[in-house]
């Protein structure tokens, strides 16, 4: 696992209660928003499963934004 | 009620049953017409398949020419041909079962397994038939799935297995014996449907026998209408054509099996049976002739009509004329400003756009009505939608008629919308709105500064111009494309419409430190933009040029800047410091015009780029702005540094070439020491154009037109003056010095591994000058090295636009700043991750 902290976004599983509220924010369904593979390195070190809404997030160099992705089966 | 998502779509073969079930007519008769020109009953017209002529009557549903959506008829075929499309397909089952009992070669413990591993494959969420498919054949490879080809023997009946081969596009064989349909077809129809399952296929929607055709579906006629020339004589489609062979020798085949002909005839008119019905699908069937028409042109079959550029889909479906729009060549036109467009006077007369009569504006259009002349009504949209021509005749019926309700269809007038358009459309700024100003002439007009976001010039480019009908989509328009509102480009928020060439040159004249004018020369400029007063004298009878300038600002601006060292100071309307150049007013920066666009608005900014123009090309026509072949006889002294900097350019590239001989040369890293020398000596020699140049700038100042072109960025540049004036310098294939060409040597003018400039492609000489033939040799070489990589890459980089916009194309920006596709789904929570609009960055607010 690559283990340069800096280099890598946050990421963070959200809880039900937290998913529900960014699906309700966005006016869609978990199914809308992009994917993130169960098997993707980030997602195994904070154990999320299928169904789960993971936020990462970004840091641009004009900006630092949240986005959000639903993990799938590989 | 509509399906919120599509679950799935399933495509499956048709069968014999379902052939004749949905068919009207069993054809019999391999012809068209009789001798009176009548549709021959059971023949390939026949008349239950629907009408293509004018008054007549569907014989099956009773429909006429618009209503009858024509019937489909079926061919039985007295002996059974492969489909050649499932000819692969058939291939793999043959392959896959034994011969003999039909089973498929698996065992029941085999086949579980494989069927579970499937299962397992399909149900685990993958919707994506791609990656099932690969799944499998990963499976396959791993050996967890075994391959029935290389079963030797059966595992059911024991069976030894023979050896299948196709050879393309529908032959069989087995043990290098023909295979022949019906063999094939009662093979197949033996495979049990739990097999077939285990196969791949799903027996429920299709049989594999039906890959096989006993019946052959024949198009209604609507499908194939065949045309009448004008001597009266009937041309049959294609598709007819194709059909009335398929059913000559399916005829021929009956009556010679009715009549016992030997066997090889038989099989000989089989075989081209299944020649024609393999080219009625695809005449472009790889490994059999093509089918030909009469006249040697090959036939357009069914797979012709779709595939392709000029296909059915891409031609017809992705791509679409339209009406209301027109096409001609552009060329440029002072008067207008960015925002309009001059329409020719013949184009306005036949483009129409509606007239929505209300109670409020039925005053108005009854008086376009009445009109007989330029812009007057062309057609009448009655409230029940019929739509009539206004002729001499009708004209004063129809005034009685016209009603709020009706539609009046009016020619184009000053004022309308209309959207310009220039292909290749790359970006939103390829289709703009512009005002229409009618003018006389034959080539639609628009103002240079609109050239740039459609990257026209006036060499011959054509535009297409749309009207826009309905009031939304000209209120749409008006509000979201015109160029007004699109000066700041999408891209940096710099302007993307300024002033360019000549009015650069016109505006440094008018505006540059000590530029004075008399009181008649103020006067003719300043009129022709509609100023009537003049500014105050800055001496007698002398009228200082930034005041004249200053009389098109408005007259609260202030302005403050440095630009590149420059200052600039404009207080309340007046140009009290410094000159007006690209920076300020020009494309890719204009900081000016960014400030004019914030403070007074787009209208503004519109008018003053017009009069900002003219003015200028006023001034730059008024002190006569030409080029000469005086601007490139060099000064003696330039001359003088002219042979210094050759001499010593050569000294330099010497002195390297004696190290590199030498072995002194330092290595650079990663490189070997030829590629050393060869780096070094290239910088060296194409440091002399630059060494030139620092002359040039030197001695030669704005009273040289070229040089005065080059410093205000309105046309060329300071190398272009260079290689005119003073040498052409190191020439350059592919990056490096020219090559190849002879062993050892570029020309055979020279020696062998002459290593000097000369003999790589340092010329000395310049365009003024002329060329020495091998300078002329090394030029061209250059030249046609970088014609074909600008090609490839515009090529190159034009498809992956392409590809990008075709992936992107339905993304949008939601209220929210969220960028969805077309299903609603999130692609970015915010826009470019920072919610910025680039054409508005720029703005203070």
């Amino acid at each position: 696992m690559v283990k340069t902290p800096e280099l890598i976004l946050k990421h963070e599983i959200l809880s039900d209660s937290e998913a529900k509220k960014v699906s309700k924010k966005y006016n869609i369904g978990l199914d809308k928003f992009p994917r993130i593979v169960e098997t993707d390195v980030q997602v195994q070190k904070l154990k999320g499963k299928p169904g789960d809404l993971v936020a990462i997030s970004r840091k641009d160099p004009t900006g630092n934004y949240t986005y959000y992705r639903l993990v799938v089966k590989d | 009620m509509h399906a919120e998502s599509i679950e799935y779509i399933k495509f499956t073969t048709i069968s014999p049953e379902q052939i004749k079930k949905m068919s009207v007519a069993r054809l019999i008769v391999p012809d068209t017409y009789n001798d009176e020109g009548y549709p021959i009953d059971s023949g390939l017209i026949d008349q239950r398949l629907g009408v293509i002529d004018p008054g007549l009557r569907c014989k099956t549903c009773g429909g006429r020419i618009k209503t009858c959506p024509g019937h489909f008829g079926h061919i039985e075929l007295v002996r059974p041909v492969i489909h050649p499309e499932f000819a692969k397909t058939i291939y793999s089952l043959l392959q896959s079962t034994c011969h003999s009992c039909h089973r498929i070669l698996a065992t029941q413990k085999e086949a579980a397994e494989v069927k579970e591993k499937v299962a397992e494959i399909v149900s685990s969420d993958e919707l994506d038939t791609a990656t099932v498919l690969s799944t499998i054949e990963e499976e396959v490879g791993k050996g967890k799935i075994k391959k029935p080809k290389s079963v030797k023997k059966c595992p059911h009946c024991g069976a030894q297995q023979r050896k299948i081969k196709l050879e393309r596009p529908t032959f069989f064989y087995i043990d290098s014996n023909k295979m022949k349909a019906d063999e094939i077809r009662d093979w197949l129809s033996k495979i049990s449907d739990d097999d077939l399952k285990l196969l791949g296929m799903d027996p429920s929607a299709t049989r594999p026998e039906w890959f096989v055709i006993t019946v052959l579906l024949v198009p209604p006629v609507n499908v194939r209408p065949s045309i009448t020339l004008e001597s009266g004589e009937r041309s049959e489609d294609d598709l007819t054509h194709k059909l009335v062979d398929i059913m000559r020798i399916n005829q021929r085949l009956e009556q010679d099996i009715d009549a016992g002909a030997p066997q090889i005839i038989i099989d000989d008119l089989w075989e081209l049976l299944q020649y024609q019905v393999t080219t009625y699908f695809n005449n472009e069937t790889p490994g059999i002739p093509v089918a030909r028409h009469r006249s040697t042109r090959p036939l357009k079959t069914l797979a012709q009509r779709l595939k392709g550029k000029e296909g059915r889909l891409r031609y017809n479906l992705s791509g679409k004329r339209v009406n209301f729009s027109a096409r001609t060549v552009i060329s440029p036109d002072a008067s207008l400003t960015i925002n309009q467009v001059g329409v020719p006077q013949k184009i306005a007369e036949v483009l129409t756009i509606p007239l929505y009569v209300t109670k409020w504006n039925i005053d108005e259009a009854k008086r376009y009505l009445e009109r007989k002349e330029y812009p007057m009504v062309l057609n009448v949209i009655t409230k029940e939608g019929m739509r009539k021509r206004v002729t001499e005749v009708n004209r004063e019926e129809l005034l009685k008629l016209v009603e709020p309700g009706y539609v009046l269809e009016r020619q184009l007038v000053n004022g309308d919308v209309g959207l310009m358009n220039r292909q290749p459309t790359l970006h939103k700024l390829s289709i703009m709105a512009h005002t229409i100003k009618v003018i006389p002439g034959r080539t639609l007009r628009i103002h240079v500064s609109a050239c740039n976001p459609y990257n026209a010039d006036f060499d011959g480019d054509e535009m297409n111009l749309h009207v826009p009908q309905s009031l939304e989509a000209q209120a749409e328009a008006r509000y979201l494309m015109q160029p007004r509102d699109l000066i700041l480009s999408p891209r940096d928020g710099e302007p993307i419409m300024a002033l360019q060439e000549d009015e650069l040159i016109g505006i440094f004249l008018l505006t540059r430190e000590g530029a004075t004018f008399t009181k008649r020369e103020a006067c003719s400029l300043l009129a022709g933009v509609g100023v009537t007063d003049l500014p105050k004298q800055a001496s007698k009878g002398k009228y200082s040029g930034k005041a004249i300038f200053s009389m098109i600002l408005p007259k609260d601006f202030s302005f403050d800047g440095k630009l590149g060292g420059e200052k600039i100071s404009i207080e309340k309307g007046e140009l009290a410091e410094g000159t007006i150049t690209v920076k300020l007013v020009g494309e890719g920066n204009g900081a000016l015009l960014i400030k004019l666009f914030e403070q007074y608005g787009s209208e503004f900014v519109n008018t003053f780029i017009l009069n900002l123009s003219k003015l200028a090309v006023a001034v730059s026509a008024m002190m006569g702005v030409t080029v000469s072949v005086k601007d490139y006889y060099n000064a003696d002294q330039v001359n003088k540094e002219l042979t210094a900097i050759i001499d010593g350019t050569r000294k330099k590239a010497d002195e390297l070439l004696k190290k590199y001989k030498e072995k002194k040369l330092d290595q650079l890293p990663g490189y070997t020491r030829k590629e050393t020398f060869e780096i070094e000596v290239m910088a060296e020699l194409e440091s002399a154009r630059t060494l030139a140049a620092n002359v040039l700038r030197k001695y030669v100042g704005p009273e040289n037109n070229t040089q005065l072109m080059a410093m205000v960025k309105a046309r060329g540049n300071i190398l272009n003056f260079v290689q005119t004036s003073m040498l052409l310098g190191q020439q350059a294939v592919r990056g490096r010095r020219p090559q190849r060409g002879y062993r050892g040597r570029v020309l055979p003018y020279f020696t062998r591994r002459d290593n000097t400039p000369e003999a790589k492609g340092f010329i000395t000489s310049s365009f003024f000058t002329g060329l020495k033939p091998v300078e002329f040799f090394m030029h061209a070489m250059g030249s046609r090295d970088s014609a074909m990589s600008k090609s490839l890459v515009i090529a190159q980089s034009g498809y992956l636009q392409r590809r990008l916009i075709n992936a992107m194309q339905d993304f949008y920006v939601g209220e929210d700043l969220s960028v969805r596709d077309a299903a609603g789904a999130l692609v970015q929570t915010i826009y470019g991750g920072d919610g910025i609009d680039p054409s508005k960055e720029k703005l203070s607010e």
